[in-house]
């Protein structure tokens, strides 16, 4: 008898388990458009520094955690500072090349004399 | 559409892939490991998914400036 009902159990759980996962995925709005897909990542964000602490302070760990140093480095900033000089070197590049090959040749000049 | 608009276009689509390809991860996880035992299959399938998604998404937010909306439409 016990035997025979285990394997549905065993099935009903993990249809509800399964069950369960997608509805908690459909209510958050983590399958909606990309409006609701940002405010859920907002939310995350938010939500995960105290939930580290909550469990830090459950196993005891919290004076051991460094905290994490603030990064001032913004990738944008990074990456829009190094598209300015390449365009500004390459505008550049010409009159240098000028200018070094002026002074190269006048080096050559005064070597020859 | 203006340049800060398409910024905040882009950050949005960005967010959002983040948000479902991680989904359609721990969905794929979750099937994987109840009913598939423990194939890569359903992980990659859950993860391709949240991938289209998000792409569609994405298309359909930068299509959507230029997209005549419905009360638009019985104005005109």
């Amino acid at each position: 008898m016990a035997a025979k009902i285990l394997p549905v159990v065993k099935l009903a759980t993990k249809v509800s388990i399964a069950g369960g996962a997608l509805y908690v995925v459909y209510d958050s709005g983590l399958l909606g458009n990309s409006v609701q897909g940002s405010e859920a990542l907002g939310k995350a964000k938010a939500a995960v520094p105290p939930a580290i602490e909550e469990w830090m302070k459950y196993f005891g760990l919290q004076a051991q955690l460094p905290t994490m140093p603030k990064i001032e480095f913004s990738p944008v900033q990074g990456w829009n500072s190094g598209v300015r000089w390449t365009i500004s070197s390459l505008s550049e590049a010409p009159t240098k090349a000028n200018e070094y090959t002026n002074q190269g040749l006048q080096y050559i000049k005064d070597l020859v004399k | 559409m203006s340049e800060k608009e398409l910024g905040k276009k882009w950050d949005r689509c960005l967010a959002d892939g983040a948000i479902k390809i991680g989904t359609g991860l721990g969905l794929g996880i979750v099937f994987s490991v109840l009913f598939f035992k423990r194939h890569t299959w359903p992980i990659s399938l859950g993860s391709g998914a949240g991938l289209g998604m998000a792409y569609a998404n994405c298309q359909n937010d930068l299509r959507s400036h230029y997209m005549l909306q419905r009360s638009e439409k019985e104005q005109v």
